[in-house]
């Protein structure tokens, strides 16, 4: 149940859960995140920011957006203390890795998975440094955390000030050593720079880890397939194009076409019917690659994902 | 990777007989796999197989010796042999090998120089969670680690070693079938799990260094039959499962309170269709209980995965995830097939 909802900075609100009968809350890890059911029937994942050592309480940070597709201005509007919410049990996709020095990037509200990573490696000793990245130091959450007992590790840096992603990288980036873990959380572009900037100073892929702030939902359920659009596919060898509607997957459409292919969950969990892409924009709807995977947008799971760009070409 | 030559024929690096393919073997050799329970190994030869290479174990002077099951003087298994304070003696013409799998001693002309040739082929041995680790073909530019077992070494904790247990089966499929929290309430309800606790939590897997986690929350408790009354209600049982690809996986159980099971689960590949299962046990609870009691319960559960892993078709473990069909608590099956696939292993596991 909602223990207590605070103001994190402009737009933004912490809500605490506790369980009802105040047990113990099952372990989880820095970077998890949890399913949380709201009002209405939407059900999204925000990560948690508290310490994983407090077991007595998940806190979650949730920005509104003006954008939103329902999630966030559920929260903003419908939850209140002593509300009861379904969540699901923490799961990690954005682990922290064995390093010699961590350092985190937080662009915006990607800063709730990052502070309990902050917290986790503080309380096991071990070498980090947290920067996050803000348009104005009104908009920072969890800020007396970040003053408190973080202290020295962090630093604040703001668009306002000149200071934004764009015209200042985090100096851990350049000769770092071969053990260090970078860790990005924020929006696409936001670690997109990042990653980049990264990589042209030798941090190899594998040291790189990320999490987007909407993680893709692993089944598409018969509301969200109702509200995608259409697109087109075509094969690579044939040139012919076929038209994927709304309500139709690309594997129904190429089988039903004759293109053979190679599926077995249909779900997007086990890769069977992984094919590589050529051009386009895939919408990764599986669960079966890593993010990095999906990020490098290389292989599709044609048996559920669908495209971001209007057409998509596939090795086929 | 280079492909050293078998010490029994120049134009291989296979071991004769080998049921693996070439390629898929070179893979599987350059990884440590273990060959016997330590404790066992005292002075004595002791005959094993790893990927169809006969192996004698021995032990002289404290070191573990590892190496071919075959005198290089004319062929006779050592593991037949005797033993003495200076290593193992040929039952044929009673050469004798030592440290290192040097030859030491040539009873027909004692004051004959040794030629090298006369040593034994050995292989790099380690001992680690009461277990020998052998790696019969290294690779130099990468050198594979051993796996890690939590809590091996831990304050409190007591170490456990189940006897050797044969499986005519494929490594593969036995190691799946361990990361598989699907089959408890169809196959273990005669020792832990519960019947009519069928349902698959949802979970995720992660990649780490050499395999992947997943942590597993649900709520089939781990006590044994007959001591399912010390679970509390309404307990959220946590089993963590890390893999390290190939065969090697670990299961850390966290009992209510500080209490913690570690099941290490190795899997060593004797050939294609044989593996003999080595089960490193350590946990900081129940100490005062016989470990024979520990053997006897762990036998029954190896006994059940057994059973099914025996009769699988096809014996390989398909890599080609379009072979066979899968089902969402199939997440960690998926995740190591698709780690194994990343780690090269092709023909002989079906692509």
């Amino acid at each position: 149940m909602i223990d207590a909802m605070s103001r994190q900075g402009a737009g933004n609100v912490a809500v605490e859960l506790m369980r009802a009968d105040g047990a113990a809350l099952p372990a989880f890890e820095a970077g998890a995140h949890v399913d949380v059911h709201l009002p209405g029937g939407l059900i999204r994942q925000y990560s948690i920011a508290s310490p994983p050592a407090d077991r007595s309480r998940y806190v979650l940070c949730v920005r509104r957006e003006p954008a939103s597709r329902g999630g966030s201005a559920s929260v903003h509007e419908r939850l209140r203390v002593g509300q009861a919410l379904t969540i699901s049990t923490p799961r990690n996709l954005f682990a922290l890795m064995p390093g010699g020095h961590h350092v985190l990037v937080a662009g915006g509200i990607g800063i709730t998975p990052l502070l309990a990573m902050a917290h986790q490696l503080l309380a096991g000793g071990a070498s980090f440094e947290l920067h996050y990245y803000v348009r104005s130091r009104q908009e920072i959450a969890f800020l007396r955390q970040l003053q408190g007992e973080l202290g020295d590790r962090v630093h604040l840096h703001s668009a306002e000030e000149g200071r934004d992603a764009r015209q200042v990288l985090p100096g851990a980036l350049d000769g770092a050593g071969n053990d260090h873990q970078l860790y990005l959380c924020g929006p696409a572009a936001f670690m997109d720079h990042i990653t980049a900037a990264a990589q042209a100073r030798g941090w190899d892929a594998s040291r790189i880890h990320s999490e987007a702030f909407a993680p893709v939902v692993p089944v598409p359920s018969a509301d969200a397939a109702a509200q995608d659009a259409a697109f087109e596919v075509q094969l690579a060898s044939s040139g012919q194009v076929y038209c994927v509607p709304a309500d139709r997957t690309i594997a129904q459409v190429l089988g039903e076409a004759g293109v053979p292919l190679s599926l077995s969950c249909e779900m997007g969990i086990c890769g069977a019917c992984l094919t590589d892409v050529v051009e386009g924009m895939p919408d990764h709807r599986d669960s079966v690659q890593s993010e990095t995977e999906k990020a490098g947008n290389r292989q599709i799971t044609v048996c559920c994902s669908r495209s971001r760009s209007p057409r998509l070409t596939l090795a086929l | 990777m280079s492909a050293v030559p078998h010490p029994a024929n120049p134009h291989s690096p296979l071991p004769p007989g080998s049921t693996f393919t070439p390629g898929d073997w070179q893979l599987l050799a350059r990884q440590w796999h273990p060959v016997a329970n330590a404790s066992k190994i005292t002075g004595a030869p002791s005959k094993a197989t790893l990927l169809d290479e006969a192996l004698v174990v021995y032990r002289v002077k404290g070191e573990v010796v590892v190496a071919r099951d075959v005198c290089p003087h004319r062929g006779v298994p050592l593991s037949m042999g005797s033993h003495d304070e200076e290593g193992v003696v040929c039952p044929y013409h009673g050469l004798r090998f030592g440290a290192g799998g040097r030859c030491n001693r040539i009873p027909s002309s004692p004051n004959q120089a040794i030629p090298a040739k006369l040593n034994l082929a050995t292989y790099p041995a380690v001992e680690r969670y009461g277990l020998v680790w052998v790696c019969l073909a290294p690779d130099a530019d990468s050198p594979a680690p051993l796996p890690v077992m939590p809590h091996w070494d831990d304050a409190g904790f007591q170490q456990i070693n189940c006897p050797g247990f044969d499986i005519n089966g494929f490594a593969g499929r036995q190691v799946e079938g361990f990361l598989d929290v699907a089959h408890f309430a169809w196959i273990h309800t005669d020792t832990f799990a519960d019947p009519d606790n069928q349902l698959v939590p949802d979970y995720t897997t992660v990649e780490t260094e050499h395999g992947f986690r997943a942590d597993y929350i649900s709520s089939v408790s781990n006590y044994s039959e007959g001591f399912r009354h010390l679970a509390p209600a309404d307990f959220a049982w946590l089993r963590r499962f890390e893999t390290h690809l190939p065969f090697t996986a670990s299961l850390t159980i966290h009992f209510p309170g500080e209490q913690r099971l570690v099941i290490l689960n190795c899997a060593s590949p004797v050939s294609a269709r044989k593996t003999r299962l080595f089960v490193p046990i350590a946990r900081n609870f129940n100490l005062e209980q016989p470990v024979e009691e520990v053997h006897a319960f762990n036998l029954c559960i190896f006994e059940e995965d057994r059973a099914m892993v025996e009769l699988q078709r096809p014996e390989r473990l398909p890599l080609d995830m379009a072979l066979e069909a899968h089902i969402p608590a199939d997440r960690s099956s998926i995740a190591y097939r698709r780690g194994l696939k990343k780690m090269g292993f092709g023909e002989f596991f079906l692509v």
